[in-house]
């Protein structure tokens, strides 16, 4: 409209000289565009450019500078011709994210993380190196691994794991007449009732992911069918509804015999962690990581971790590999991204990490010192029996573990069943294609 | 931009003497090029590129880790219509956008009349109604979520059982309960800002109008109905506009209250788009998702903008 309008106030040879304004203009946006991809992509390489050769390495983490400054220190005092060039996204969405954008536009750091939720993209479209011939793997433990090789090849160094069991405040069990933890899920029932009976909330765990229980009771599942549960659901030998079924129902048993109430679909960690703090619960589901926070908000809480017990009396752990670290298939500087990734899995390396983040490592030559309360978790976990659904899955579970987050929050508000959660299971993976 | 473009004619006529008048002419006729040349490139740049971009990724397997796809067509639209957490999350949206769009609206103009008459401490009132529009969404979801815990220990559950005596309700648990938790935040959220829009057009009314009605024996009702109402229907227009796309592309206020949960109760289509686009890396049908939306929320829109013209030009 504004054109025409113009148009009518001008000579005939406007248009000749609006067509050079609009390719003028034109000529400006592009080059603007142009330059700023040029300029962003630089601006990332500049660190990594080819004059500085192999004396840097970059490192894209999840940690914070706070928590990897002493172990990067500690590389660059043992290597004294190598700077670090660090750089940092939070957990998970955002590290996810950001990665990604890197990678596509070919500015991604020499090292960086590998993890469940980008796992199945960096190892599928060989995006990072194989390092499964690298020495410094022989102190990577076979559960870590497990948990990044694809076809033969090793794509991440785990230096840790974490475990997930219940966390009983004993003071409260005892107030209850509860003098040990149960051995079997039918004694967890009875002691949420004797609980109940005595006025006291028997157990919380939060709704926004799949829970400790559930995880557990699955990965007893899974050892009583040779450790091949997932395996054989992605062949196509078994579905979620011929192997979940029977455990969902023993799970939802917590919600059917008002052990735990329905009101769990709608909480977070943080609110049951602060139900726990305060003394208002029992019992409730969590993860290693959890107790560190707890003792520090409630140092009085007298508190014990243990396994989930199932129905036959075994007991298991939810848990799984910790992220690790992996090397850019087209790395700047691969010989000093090999040096860093070697020395952030040595035995002073994994030292320093660990007093960072009091993880339970797992590497060989490396004993970590742990909170009592978690010396049975730890044992297991180094020993690798622990089990996490969104973890085993060979592909897809950033689909799959949305919809059984998604399922398991109507099963708990008592709007889905069993044999509907796991149905919707295999429609999912159906859907996403195997 | 007509006018300006137009008036622009008139800058010839102030160029220093000296200058050629064919250069002149240039400037004349180049200025206004000039100054939207930064607006386009923000558009072209940040708008029309992307939104090219997302066209032709819908029809690719793009994963975001590569710049390599390959062109599958329509698979990503059909894919499209045959999730069933997709459905979920257009009714929330679209239930979302309409409940929020009225009651925001019902309740915004009466509070715009109420605060337009003199009372004491008035200042203070409006201040306290726009208050909530004033931090940002997604800390009103985390503030909320506290109060709505729907633990016994939730700030509105101890409330309700001290005062009532009644046990906690699961209000972010029960997925019928969190959908109404999370409209009536928002609502509650929004009707302050809102209700100022409306003030500022009520202020424009002249007081003549209200004169004259009075005289003529009108009581309140009547005045608003024949008076306010028809004369607040260009407000009414830019806060529905306002209200309706804001809630067809809301994300933080679901997702900080309940991360779209329980099931896929609270889910909205922007947070769909965004978990396949970014968490599950499948930009491709993430991309058709977006394209699909854009198309609906842009019907939605017209829709809604030819009523509210027709609207405006019977009552104004």
């Amino acid at each position: 409209m504004s054109l025409n309008q113009h148009e009518s106030d001008t000579p005939r040879r406007a248009p000749a000289r609006r067509r050079r304004v609009m390719a003028l203009s034109t000529l400006a946006v592009a080059t603007l565009a142009l330059s700023a991809c040029s300029s962003s992509s630089a601006g990332s390489t500049s660190s990594t450019s080819a004059g500085a050769a192999e004396s840097t390495v970059s490192f894209f983490s999840w940690d914070t500078q706070a928590t990897m400054q002493p172990v990067i220190d500690g590389f660059e005092k043992a290597n004294p011709g190598i700077k670090v060039d660090f750089s940092y996204s939070p957990p998970v969405p955002q590290y996810v994210s950001t990665l990604q954008t890197r990678l596509r536009s070919g500015t991604a750091a020499d090292v960086f993380i590998i993890t469940a939720e980008n796992k199945q993209n960096l190892m599928g479209q060989k995006l990072v190196k194989d390092l499964s011939t690298e020495p410094f793997m022989s102190n990577i433990a076979q559960a870590a691994k497990d948990t990044y090789t694809k076809d033969g090849a090793t794509y991440g160094a785990a230096i840790a794991s974490w475990g997930g069991g219940i966390l009983y405040n004993k003071d409260l069990l005892a107030k209850a007449g509860i003098t040990t933890e149960p051995k079997t899920w039918s004694e967890f029932l009875a002691d949420g009732a004797t609980l109940k009976a005595a006025g006291i909330t028997p157990f919380l765990e939060p709704g926004d992911g799949v829970t400790v229980t559930l995880s557990a009771l699955l990965g007893i599942k899974n050892q009583q069918l040779g450790g091949s549960m997932d395996a054989d659901i992605w062949a196509k030998k078994q579905t979620f509804a011929s192997t979940w079924t029977d455990t969902l129902t023993t799970w939802s048993q917590l919600f059917s015999s008002g052990m735990e109430t329905r009101a769990a679909a709608g909480l977070t960690g943080d609110q049951v962690m602060a139900e726990f703090e305060k003394g208002n619960v029992a019992m409730i589901g969590t993860g290693s990581w959890a107790l560190g926070t707890i003792k520090t908000a409630a140092p009085n809480l007298n508190v014990s971790f243990a396994a989930v017990p199932g129905t036959d009396g075994t007991l298991y752990w939810c848990g799984a590999v910790s992220p690790g670290y992996a090397i850019n298939a087209k790395a700047q500087h691969p010989v000093a991204a090999e040096k860093f990734v070697e020395y952030l899995t040595s035995k002073a390396g994994v030292a320093l990490y660990q007093k960072q983040t009091q993880s339970i490592t797992t590497t060989a030559d490396f004993t970590p010192t742990l909170d009592p309360a978690l010396t049975e978790m730890a044992t297991a976990v180094r020993a690798g029996q622990f089990y996490l659904p969104v973890v085993s899955w060979p592909t897809h579970s950033d689909v799959l573990g949305t919809e059984a987050t998604a399922q398991m929050q109507q099963l708990i508000a008592g709007s889905s069943t069993p044999a509907k959660f796991a149905a919707a299971l295999d429609a999912k993976l159906a859907s996403a294609g195997s | 931009m007509a006018l300006s473009l137009s008036r622009s004619a008139a800058i010839p006529r102030t160029a220093p003497l000296g200058v050629p008048r064919d250069r002149r002419r240039v400037t004349a006729q180049g200025a206004p090029w000039l100054f939207l040349a930064p607006i386009m490139a923000i558009f072209v740049v940040l708008y029309a590129i992307p939104l090219g971009q997302s066209l032709w990724f819908s029809f690719t397997d793009a994963n975001g880790y590569t710049t390599d796809m390959h062109w599958i067509g329509l698979a990503n639209y059909a894919a499209a219509f045959k999730d069933p957490e997709m459905v979920s999350a257009l009714w929330f949206t679209l239930a979302y956008a309409a409940i929020t769009t009225v009651a925001i609206t019902c309740l915004a103009i009466p509070l715009a009349v109420v605060l337009n008459t003199r009372f004491p401490g008035r200042d203070v009132v409006r201040s306290v109604f726009f208050f909530p529009a004033v931090p940002s969404i997604a800390v009103l979801g985390m503030v909320w979520g506290f109060i709505l815990n729907p633990l016994g220990s939730g700030v509105l559950n101890s409330a309700l059982h001290a005062v009532v005596g009644i046990g906690p309700v699961p209000w972010l648990s029960d997925p019928h309960l969190a959908q109404i938790s999370v409209i009536v935040v928002a609502v509650w959220a929004q009707t302050g800002w809102h209700a100022i829009l409306y003030l500022a057009y009520l202020q424009s009314i002249p007081s003549d109008y209200y004169d004259a009605a009075t005289i003529d024996g009108a009581g309140r009702v009547r005045m608003f109905r024949s008076i306010t109402l028809p004369l607040l229907t260009p407000a009414i227009t830019v806060s529905q506009l306002l209200l309706m796309t804001g809630g067809l592309k809301v994300y933080d206020l679901p997702f900080t209250l309940t991360h779209g949960g329980p099931g896929f109760a609270t889910r909205t289509v922007t947070q769909s788009l965004i978990e396949q686009g970014v968490a599950q890396a499948d930009i491709g049908k993430a991309s058709a998702l977006a394209v699909l939306f854009l198309l609906l929320v842009g019907a939605i829109i017209l829709g809604q903008m030819t009523v509210s013209r027709r609207l405006e030009a019977r009552y104004t």
